[in-house]
């Protein structure tokens, strides 16, 4: 019996083990320190977790991988064109480009929720292609509305001879939105620790006390906490985290992120997220409004996805500006899929645990390549390789399991 | 009520579209009659007086230059009050005769006129001698250039450049030397400007022989243009004449635009017919075809209006259908098998590059080469296409994302493979560095555009690919006889509905491989198709995207995701490269030096898929 578990627990996560394997083998071959890839890592996560965490509230609607969140990205990348062309900079600039982003990726998301509903067990390849669709509207808005019709003037912003915006567009000047959140209260993984591990033990306690939490699962975290702020202490494992330094705020707001997915799941919406995604015939029996369920969910995740944009941008301090967007749907979805989310069900942990496996492979990847192979190139093949791959291995074994299920119910059914 | 407003709206648009006809047709012909010719001639008479002008003003200016420069360096003053004496005479010449131009105007110019004319007629002989002549020349020296430029692309390869491509070859022209026949019609034509400067000197005594040789070039520059039909002279004419010398310039304006009237009254007309019948055209073609094919019209328009060539365009339009239709019709089998549209098709792309490199390698040329490319690609595709086929099998219903991330993956494992397959040509290798080239030139040593050249002919300048043409069309039939075969028939069923094929006894499985595998081979075949005639073999992630190329041209020619004829691929093939190759020069007279066409495929081609999937999701509830 026991046997058996582990044997399932292979093959339901074969994809993550074979992640964590390629990471190690990775992290091995590529030479690089651990501080190094720690420091590297660190970045990643405060840079993509948000974005990855945006897709689980259509996967649990039963919309697969929402590769449309390129979409909101656009949205995010056409507040942040404003921001600089007002000069708008800092904290301030950055919350004027979550606000200005909210309205229009909402709107993009009720666009793109109509849209899907007429394509629904497509909404995977719809979406992906529809990025691309909205990728040539991006293209005519920042090239030939944005700068021509629509004067810019901020230096920078258009070049003199060519139309449209400038390729890149650079929010790291004096009046940038850089690092305008991740800057708060930075400070080293060990100080981090030690306030998360203090914060967390004592919220549970507090819930403890107020018997809101299971006892035995309290206790659980609360050692759990503790070992980690007694590990940290540890001179040698601290000496891993000796280049990286903790964005704390962005953390905050990745984790608050992920307390707003629990709590939306709780409530009467997230219920009819989760009835629509089980069976959307039984779930309109039951008189849900499917195709209106299903536009919320988009749109709450393309609003997600937009914040997520602006949250990856003010800490790579500029941008692509006809190109930012582009691989967003394709490494976020690849991410969540390695943190063994299927199309059907995902959750917190397993978008976080896929951010981390995804980018340390993608961090290590070239250079391991290049001692492996001698070309540097190689790696970097490996890793789109890897993200597509690991979309489609995720798209195999889900529609391969459906069948399979539909094929062992049928005797069942002739039987009776 | 509704269609009311239509009615009226359909009367107006004729009407305005048959007034614009009739002024183009009465205005036409006025082009080759007397009334153009006067036309033409004052214009030319103009700009020639306005030259001379222009000449007579250069030489006091030259001359004043001088003085001024010879007093400022008598009282021995610097550059800089050189300079400034210099600018400051010149100015003041160019105030004097501003006005001088005017002045032509009350003169007697009868006797230029009628040299001129003489002038301009062994001018023109002597020119069209001298094109005919080069013509001859360059073609005689063709296969020269052609090595050197070989030569020169091999010297580059092998310091490991990328092989710039080079469309057209040119002929080193130093030298070409006059032939007898223009030695003499230069004479004249010499002679006759002599009699023309004779007639100058009479109405402008100030000009002097020296002015009049320095004009010389400069009056034929003007003078001469190849095309002599109304339109090109009298674009080339009123840039310098201006068009206040003519009586009535909305006269000559409406000749001169005649043909952008009829343009205009045309598509006027078939936007009312559109509008008009509606209902039916939206039955017949669907609304994105519909529109397709009336952006393709108005392409046509505008390429029109712009003077561009549409003979020229619409000629690389049936070039790029060419090279294209492979592709597409790759898509008809797997629509028909019931994998709806195999956007894994680059799986086929690339076993069709690994095919062309081999051939390469092994340094197989010609016709051989192309053959066994098409073999050995084809070869390799069948076996993918056999092992994707048996993954399709079991995926039934989901095809499409599959098929996308499979065809992506690939794509990109692929790309490690050319960095780490061990071919040796250096035309195929970076000579520094590891792996194969991004692109890969073709040339004469292998199958470089072996179907485009193949009983190849010209008609007015455009050459007509015979071989790639017929080819496509054999392959047409070829694919369109088998879908009429026994087994072509069951596989349409499967396509058509699974169950009721598999109620009726056929293997749906069998049916949805053979299938996918023709599509595979199909876009094996196609992508060689496409290299020969483009030139190059891209490599790494260019095949990425092909699909989803071919199977928008598909949509576009009318098919959907579960049924296709053989029409659709050629019909949509056509458009989709119609509305590509005249929306770059269109769009570049509208924004020039935009990428607006490159917009304008991303939106097509993934506009037409979504439509295609809208289409194909059918339920509305649950």
């Amino acid at each position: 019996m026991a046997k058996k578990n582990i044997r399932t627990i292979l093959r339901e996560n074969a994809v993550t083990i074979m992640f964590v394997v390629l990471c190690i083998i990775g992290l091995y071959f590529s030479g690089q320190s651990v501080s190094f890839v720690m420091y590297e890592l660190f970045g990643r996560i405060s840079r993509n977790a948000f974005l990855v965490l945006a897709l689980i509230i259509p996967i649990i609607a039963g919309m697969g991988i929402n590769f449309a969140v390129t979409i909101g990205a656009m949205a995010a990348q056409i507040s942040a064109l404003w921001i600089v062309e007002w000069g708008i900079g800092g904290l301030g600039g950055f919350m004027l480009a979550v606000l200005m982003t909210l309205p229009i990726a909402a709107v993009f998301g009720f666009l793109i929720g109509k849209l899907l509903n007429k394509m629904k067990g497509q909404e995977m390849i719809g979406g992906l292609i529809l990025g691309y669709f909205a990728n040539g509207l991006y293209q005519l808005l920042f090239l030939f509305i944005f700068g021509n019709i629509i004067p810019l003037n901020a230096p920078g912003l258009v070049i003199k001879g060519s139309s449209g915006v400038a390729n890149t567009i650079n929010l790291a000047s004096e009046n940038g939105i850089k690092y305008a959140l991740d800057g708060m209260l930075r400070m080293p993984v060990k100080d981090a620790v030690y306030w998360a591990a203090g914060i967390g033990i004592a919220i549970m306690l507090i819930l403890l006390a107020l018997k809101k939490a299971d006892r035995k699962k309290a206790i659980n975290s609360c050692i759990a906490l503790a070992l980690a702020a007694g590990l940290i202490t540890i001179p040698a494992v601290n000496e891993l985290f000796s280049l990286a330094s903790v964005p704390t705020v962005t953390f905050i707001v990745i984790l608050m992120l992920c307390l707003f997915n629990n709590a939306l799941l709780k409530t009467k919406l997230g219920q009819q997220f989760r009835a629509v995604g089980q069976n959307r015939v039984v779930a309109n029996a039951a008189g849900i409004n499917v195709d209106r369920t299903r536009v919320i969910a988009i749109m709450i995740s393309t609003v997600l996805a937009g914040w997520g944009q602006l949250i990856f941008v003010q800490n790579m301090g500029s941008f692509q500006t006809y190109g930012a967007h582009e691989q967003v749907g394709l490494y976020a979805g690849a991410a969540i899929l390695v943190g063994g989310a299927s199309i059907k069900k995902a959750t917190n942990g397993q978008a976080l645990l896929g951010t981390i496996l995804f980018h340390l492979l993608f961090i290590v990847a070239p250079a391991a390549g290049k001692n492996i192979f001698g070309d540097a190139a190689v790696g970097e093949y490996f890793r789109v390789f890897i993200s597509y791959g690991v979309i489609a291995l995720a798209l195999v074994m889900h529609t391969w399991r459906g069948v399979k299920k539909k094929k062992d119910k049928q005797p069942e059914m002739e039987k009776a | 009520m509704k269609t009311g407003w239509r009615n009226v709206l359909v009367a107006a648009l004729s009407i305005l579209g048959v007034v614009c006809i009739v002024i183009g047709a009465i205005n036409m012909p006025k082009r080759t009659s007397e009334e153009g010719l006067n036309i033409i001639q004052k214009l030319r008479v103009r700009s020639l007086l306005s030259a001379v002008g222009d000449g007579v003003v250069d030489s006091y200016i030259a001359i004043a230059k001088k003085n001024a420069t010879a007093e400022v360096k008598k009282k021995g003053g610097s550059m800089s009050d050189i300079r400034k004496a210099v600018q400051e005479a010149e100015e003041k010449v160019r105030l004097e005769y501003q006005d001088a131009e005017t002045n032509y105007l009350d003169k007697d110019v009868t006797d230029v006129k009628n040299r001129l004319e003489d002038f301009d007629i062994a001018l023109g002989k002597y020119a069209d001698e001298k094109v005919k002549a080069e013509r001859e020349y360059r073609e005689a020296h063709m296969a020269e250039a052609e090595a050197l430029a070989e030569k020169k692309r091999e010297e580059a390869s092998a310091q490991g450049l990328e092989a710039p491509p080079e469309e057209t070859i040119t002929v080193d022209m130093s030298g070409f030397e006059a032939t007898e026949q223009m030695i003499a019609l230069r004479a004249e034509a010499d002679e006759a400007y002599k009699k023309l400067g004779l007639a100058l000197m009479e109405i402008e005594p100030q000009l002097s022989k020296d002015a009049l040789i320095t004009l010389q070039q400069r009056v034929e520059s003007i003078l001469y243009h190849e095309e002599r039909d109304f339109a090109t002279l009298y674009d080339g004419y009123s840039t310098f004449s201006g068009t206040d010398v003519l009586d009535d310039v909305n006269k000559a304006k409406l000749i001169r635009y005649a043909d952008d009237f009829i343009t205009v009254g045309v598509a006027l007309l078939i936007a009312a017919l559109a509008i008009f019948f509606y209902e039916t055209i939206v039955k017949a073609m669907g609304v994105p075809r519909l529109i397709i094919s009336l952006f393709f019209v108005l392409l046509c328009v505008g390429a029109l209006l712009f003077d561009l060539s549409l003979p020229a365009l619409l000629g690389n339009t049936v070039v790029r259908m060419g090279m294209n239709s492979i592709m597409v019709l790759a898509m008809f089998p797997g629509i028909q098998c019931g994998i709806s549209l195999n956007l894994g098709l680059p799986i086929g792309l690339v076993a069709g590059l690994l095919g062309g490199l081999m051939a390469i390698e092994f340094e197989i040329p010609g016709v051989q080469g192309f053959v066994f490319a098409l073999a050995t690609g084809s070869a390799i595709a069948a076996v993918a296409g056999y092992f994707y086929a048996k993954l399709l099998n079991r995926l039934k219903g989901s095809e499409m994302s599959v098929t996308t991330y499979v065809g992506f993956s690939i794509v990109s494992l692929m790309s490690i493979a050319w960095l780490m397959l061990p071919f040796n040509s250096l035309k195929l290798r970076w000579p520094l560095g590891t792996g194969l080239r991004n692109t890969i030139g073709l040339d004469k040593s292998n199958f470089w555009r072996i179907l485009d050249n193949f009983l190849a002919f010209n008609i007015g300048g455009f050459r007509v690919p015979t071989g790639l043409l017929l080819f496509m069309a054999v392959c047409c039939f070829l694919v369109w006889l088998f879908s009429r075969s026994k087994t072509g028939i069951a596989m349409r069923a499967v396509g058509n509905n699974r169950r009721f094929a598999q109620s009726t006894g056929v293997n749906v499985d069998k049916m949805r491989t053979i299938g996918t595998v023709l599509s595979t081979v199909l876009g094996a075949i196609g992508i060689l198709v496409y290299s020969q005639s483009y030139g190059f073999m891209q490599l790494y992630t260019a095949p990425r995207q092909m699909g989803f190329v071919a199977a928008s041209a598909i949509l576009i020619g009318g098919a959907s995701t579960t049924r296709a004829k053989i029409s659709h691929v050629i019909i949509g093939t056509f458009l989709f490269q119609g509305v590509l190759t005249l929306g770059m020069p269109v769009a570049n007279e509208l924004v020039p030096g935009s990428t607006i066409s490159e917009t304008m495929r991303i939106l097509i081609s993934n506009g037409i898929i979504l439509y295609a999937l809208t289409k194909s999701g059918g339920d509305t509830r649950g």
